[in-house]
């Protein structure tokens, strides 16, 4: 076998650089019309009266009443209406498409539309659950009643807002009656769903086909349901193609972003240790559930992050508020919690007149130690060696004790962390049932059937080299296309770190039998389903027991100067380490630490969303900051090999883990250079000064 | 409705739009010419770029009436030249593209740095760059691939 | 109508007959009328399309001040050997390449933002700008132009054609822009400052803040209280200069920072300047 990590080209990259590839605001359609949607204006209220201008021949309206089957967009949780019938949630909610050949003439008939709401007072604060969750483990009120002494802190985190460069969008179409929509999505199974619920249509009658995704980052995988069925909607309705591609604005508005937290961790601390701990968690979900459940749940589960405590209670809610839903976004609940527990581990090393450093190290978690909900850390567990590299290329010790100097405003953070691969629980066995089809014709070449999604982080080039890899095969006899509903099967969605491990899993185990039944010029099929390793055993209900099947691990160093004139923030430098059992692809993945390191750091220092009254203040990519390439230091990233037996040649999740550590390690920093306890993300040059100045 | 002529990717063009267009859906609507993307619309990320005499201009607040007369080259018309395929290659080399819709655009930056500063520091990158935002890759591979493109082309601009 | 001139004195002649809105590199009033993709831009007024009026495009070095036309691009201000390091350093940080390729001062002039990073600096410099009409030119100081957020008084039958920057040299200058990010982002507060030193004796002290109120913030009836002064003295006084400053920062909370944080840094950086001198 050759070595599976060493890079290739990737094989859409050309075509890419080239701006060949057709992107989905790039698809045009014959006779076809644009959608532009109907917003709503209040945060909270009852629909009076919506009153259209008369529409000219070729323009039409579509609203709650043209929906012919269910008015709630098929997700994890069912609370999202496809559009309102009479209760309004949030600003920027849709109440309606209007749909015409002219843009111009469209946006003034939108102008027009006069909306009359009865309105109320909106939910804005940490007030009403609708997601309550809770786990323990060991004897938390015995721990604590032992205890001789208990800390407390709490931390808040703001929004996060994927800021994929590329907006949402959708093209619909019926075609041999059959409801099709291309969409710049994550999940195609996920919209396909959604839009033959919302039709009441059966499975063949609706075809979903991704096109090219410009960025997505977990803001594509639920939320393009809502927008696919009011566009399918349209589309019976109307019975011409649609255009519908969502403004910046439009997009910042509307569309769901990382959930802002806030979590209280309290410890029993005895003989110098963390003997207990308890948690909350809260998240807001804004006006509905969606997937906030899900999300909160993996928050929970990285509620001691790369510790081992041994008593445990666990509290989480998703409180809903009159703003614009909150969903997915890569690290999906565990950034906002490992941020938490790695500040707090590091304040109670303070607290308690400990070296932070050998305090965390001394809670570390080792192979066989017990999970936070109870299942086992199976495999092997390098930590140490990675801190040792990270430490070792960052010179963090000696930085460490340099920056202490009171006068010296820079400061080295140091985070080590985890992330679960692939859904939680038994989610994999029970909710998605991947299946995955390699195909071969009469001239041997072959092809991949599955849905997963390539949104620049690679499985078109990992997949193809899996699978040509176990084959024996050159790459370009191997095909992976574009997927489409009515071609593959049903992988999964792509997303939780999970298409390299499980959905490469399956086609290297489908390429296997491919292999060994190969039978020179003849057609060939091979399908192959998803099934649990064996020791896996997850609790539901109680949360206990192994909440995923394999963990990556990772550990982020970041430096940082503040000027102490303007509070400014510069990342000096970023070095980390990785293990996610085996790099398919070397280049890919570290394309991955990069990109995800980014995401993380500024999340914790630069990326700041808020609102007022329920409405976003920052809704344009002006207003909206995220790094350019003057304020991402240069990385250095090393990876190393930890295979998992159960993972194509030991791979396990990459996607997410490079995202959960930058937060807290440019706190970590940050916190250093002012010498002022951070608490609260993302840290701006405004929050500094309130430090500084206030204590 | 006014016709406007300039030189679009080495032809000369008119087309008969009004001058409030903004360039970018002339550009892809009228033109048909979709490498350049629209990312923000406010002059803030780079995609929608093209080189204006040589130099990298937004086109999402470009209006019609400002290319009159100009030069226009798009990703289009610099893919056949030589330099690109020196850009192209070094960045498949360098792993600098993720999802791919800022790159068009990031190529267009490289251009118009190269053709000012042929071999460029760091720093000079990352400034040149920082009107165009990825959101994939945290920069690094994209810099070294111009870098490696300034090296490999060397003598081409 | 909609026009594009191609000459001044076509582009005057419009002015005179009709009501228009100027177009010089278009960033800053393309966004402000910003409709939807596809569609045309509505634009609340007929266009004046300067953009490509290269009569407009100059920097010329004369004795008394650099000339620098209308529509001369940020760019090519940085490329010219003349013009003033402080300017060049406050042009470099203004958005990206692609925008300071095609953007203009007389536009930064007419977008008339607290903000405005050029602008800051030509009240530092004691800009002149040269309006012109179909009946002639006046020369008018920079703060004379610029009365508010947005607003200016330059009449509707007016345009800038030329700005104003005296020779000078000074023995210290400071520039600091406070944005969210190192590139590409619009100023939370500024400052530049400049001083003129001889025998260590303050013979001039300028300060110009941005962001704090309704336009740049420049006094020169408090810079002129700083002359005569021994340097050691000024830094003795420090914490008196920033209070000088006091009343006139002003800052307002928004969704970029708030007006603590621009009120602290803006006396920081007033002290940052006179500390390096
Ligand atoms: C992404 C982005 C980032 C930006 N960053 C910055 C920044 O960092 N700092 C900053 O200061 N600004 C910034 N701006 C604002 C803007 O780009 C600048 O103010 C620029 O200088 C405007 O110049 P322009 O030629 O493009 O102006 P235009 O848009 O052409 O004109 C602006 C205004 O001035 C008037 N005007 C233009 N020329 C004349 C003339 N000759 N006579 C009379 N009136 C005239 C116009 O009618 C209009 O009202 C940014 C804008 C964008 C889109
Ligand atoms: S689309 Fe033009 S700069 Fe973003
Ligand atoms: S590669 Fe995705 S935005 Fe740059």
């Amino acid at each position: 076998m050759k070595n599976i990590s060493k890079s290739i080209d990737k094989v859409d990259a050309h075509e890419k650089i080239a701006g060949e590839t057709a992107y989905i605001s790039d698809i045009k359609r014959e006779d076809m019309v644009y959608a532009m949607t109907l917003r709503s204006p209040v945060a909270s209220g009852t629909i009076r009266n919506i009153t259209l201008p008369t529409l000219p021949e070729g323009y039409a309206a579509v609203g709650p009443e043209d929906i012919p089957g269910r008015n709630l967009v098929t997700m994890i949780y069912e609370d999202w209406p496809v559009f309102p019938e009479k209760r309004v949630n949030y600003i920027g909610e849709p109440l309606m498409l209007l749909l015409g050949p002219d843009k111009e003439r469209l946006a003034s008939l939108l102008d027009a539309v006069e909306v009359d709401i009865e309105e109320d007072t909106p939910v804005l604060d940490y007030s009403h659950s609708g997601v309550h969750l809770h786990y323990e483990k060991g004897d938390s009120d015995k721990a604590f009643a032992d205890a001789d002494r208990i800390i407390e802190e709490t931390y808040t985190t703001g929004y996060q807002e994927q800021a994929y460069i590329e907006p949402q969008g959708f093209v619909g179409y019926i075609e041999d009656e059959t409801y099709t929509v291309i969409g710049s999505i994550q999940c195609p199974y996920y919209v396909h769903e959604a839009v033959k619920v919302t039709l009441d249509e059966t499975d063949e009658n609706v075809r979903v086909l991704q096109a090219p995704v410009g960025g997505a980052f977990g803001g594509k995988e639920e939320f393009p349901s809502v927008m696919a069925t009011q566009l399918a909607v349209a589309l019976k309705k109307i019975k011409r193609p649609i255009k519908m591609i969502y403004e910046r604005e439009e997009d910042m508005v509307s569309t769901t972003k990382r959930h802002p937290s806030k979590t209280t961790i309290r410890a029993a601390v005895k003989d110098g240790r963390i003997t207990g701990m308890t948690s909350h968690i809260g998240i807001d979900g804004g006006a509905y559930i969606g997937l906030s459940e899900v999300v909160l749940s993996r928050g929970m589960l990285a509620a001691t992050n790369a510790y081992t405590i041994e008593h445990l209670d666990v509290d989480g809610d998703v409180y809903l508020t009159n703003t614009v839903p909150n969903g997915a976004f890569r690290g999906f609940g565990a950034p906002q919690m490992i941020y938490a527990i790695e500040m707090f581990m590091h304040h109670a090393a303070k607290e308690l007149g400990e070296d932070p450093f050998s305090f965390r190290k001394a809670h570390m978690v080792k192979q066989g130690d017990w999970t936070s909900t109870g299942g086992k850390f199976r495999d092997p567990i390098l930590l140490d060696e990675m801190i040792e590299k990270a430490a070792d290329i960052s010179d963090y010790h000696k930085k460490r004790k340099a920056y202490e100097d009171e006068n010296v405003y820079k400061g080295i953070g140091m985070s080590w962390f985890f992330h679960g691969c692939g859904f939680t629980g038994s989610g994999e066995q029970h909710i998605i049932k991947s299946r995955v089809e390699v195909e071969k014709d009469a001239q041997d070449t072959v092809y991949i059937h599955v849905a997963a999604v390539d949104m620049g982080q690679g499985p078109k080039t990992t997949l193809r080299k899996i699978v040509a890899d176990v084959l024996d095969l050159p790459i370009e006899r191997v095909i992976f296309d574009y997927p489409d509903t009515h071609r593959v099967p049903d992988s999964g969605p792509t997303v939780a770190s999970r298409t390299a491990m499980i959905v490469g899993g399956l086609l290297a185990r489908a390429a296997k039998t491919l292999k060994e039944t190969w039978r020179e010029g003849e057609a060939q099929k091979v399908e192959k389903r998803y099934q649990q390793p064996d020791y896996v055993e997850w609790d539901g209900e109680c949360m206990k027991g192994d909440a995923y099947p394999a963990y990556s691990w990772g550990v982020n160093v970041v430096e940082v100067e503040v000027d102490k004139h303007t509070y400014e923030i510069d990342v000096k430098d970023v070095y980390s380490v990785y293990d996610l059992g085996k790099a398919i692809d070397e280049r890919i993945v570290l394309g991955q630490a990069d990109g995800g390191q980014a995401q993380g750091v500024a999340y914790g220092y630069l990326e700041v969303m808020s609102r007022e009254n329920g409405r976003l203040k920052q809704t344009n990519m002006t207003d909206y900051i995220i790094p350019t390439a003057m304020d991402m230091p240069k990385t250095d990233n090393h990876l190393i090999d930890n295979p998992y037996p159960y993972g194509p040649y030991g791979a396990k999740g990459g996607g997410e883990l490079t995202l959960v550590g930058g937060a807290p390690a440019v706190a970590q920093a940050i916190e250093q250079a002012v010498g002022r306890r951070v608490r609260d993300i993302p840290a701006t040059p405004e929050y500094l000064m309130e430090l500084i100045h206030n204590g | 409705m006014a016709e406007v002529t300039f030189t679009l990717n080495g032809e000369e063009v008119t087309v008969d739009k009004p001058l409030n267009m903004r360039f970018l859906d002339v550009l892809r609507t009228t033109l048909d010419l979709t490498g350049a993307k629209e990312g923000c619309g406010e002059g803030e990320c780079g995609a929608c770029a093209v080189l204006l005499d040589g130099r990298i201009v937004d086109t999402c607040i470009l209006p019609l009436a400002s290319v009159a007369g100009r030069d226009i080259v798009t990703i289009e018309g610099y893919r056949t030249t030589e330099r690109f395929q020196v850009l192209q290659n070094a960045f498949v080399k360098e792993g600098a593209v993720q999802c791919g819709i800022c790159i068009p655009g990031m190529i267009i930056a490289a251009e118009s740095l190269l053709s000012e500063n042929p071999d460029p520091s760091d720093d000079a990158i990352r400034t040149a760059l920082s009107g165009n935002l990825c959101r994939c890759t945290g920069y690094n591979m994209i810099i070294a691939a111009i870098r490696r493109a300034a090296k490999e082309g060397e003598g081409l601009w | 109508m909609n026009k594009i001139p191609e000459s001044l004195n076509e582009a005057l002649q419009y002015l005179k007959e009709g009501t228009y809105d100027v177009l010089a590199g278009g960033t800053d009033i393309m966004l402000k009328n910003r409709g939807y993709a596809e569609a045309p831009v509505p634009f609340k007024k007929n266009m004046l399309y300067i953009f490509n009026l290269d009569e407009l495009r100059y920097i010329a070095t004369h004795d008394e001040h650099i000339a620098i036309g209308a529509v001369t691009s940020y760019a090519s201000m940085l490329r010219h050997p003349d013009v003033p390091d402080i300017l060049k350093r406050s042009i470099r940080q203004i958005a990206g390449p692609a925008l300071r390729h095609v953007a203009t001062l007389a536009g930064n002039i007419g977008n008339a933002s607290p903000s405005a990073d050029g602008v800051l600096v030509l009240y530092l410099l004691d800009a002149r700008i040269i309006l012109a009409s179909a009946d002639g030119e006046r020369e008018v100081p920079i703060e004379d132009v610029i009365t508010g957020p947005g607003k200016h008084t330059i009449r509707p039958e007016e345009m800038i054609k030329e700005i104003r920057l005296p020779r000078r040299t000074f023995s210290n200058t400071f520039f600091k822009k406070v944005g969210a990010r190192k590139a590409d982002a619009i100023s939370k507060t500024s400052l530049a400052g400049a001083a003129r030193l001889h025998d260590n004796v303050v013979e001039e002290l300028r300060i110009a803040i941005g962001a704090v109120n309704v336009t740049v913030v420049r006094d020169r009836s408090i810079e002129a209280s700083f002359k005569g002064l021994t340097l050691e003295d000024l830094k003795a006084r420090v914490d008196e200069v920033a209070a000088a400053y006091d009343s006139l920062i002003r800052p307002i909370d928004d969704q970029r920072s708030n007006a603590r944080y621009r009120k602290q840094v803006s006396f920081n950086l007033i002290e940052a300047f006179i500390r390096q001198l």
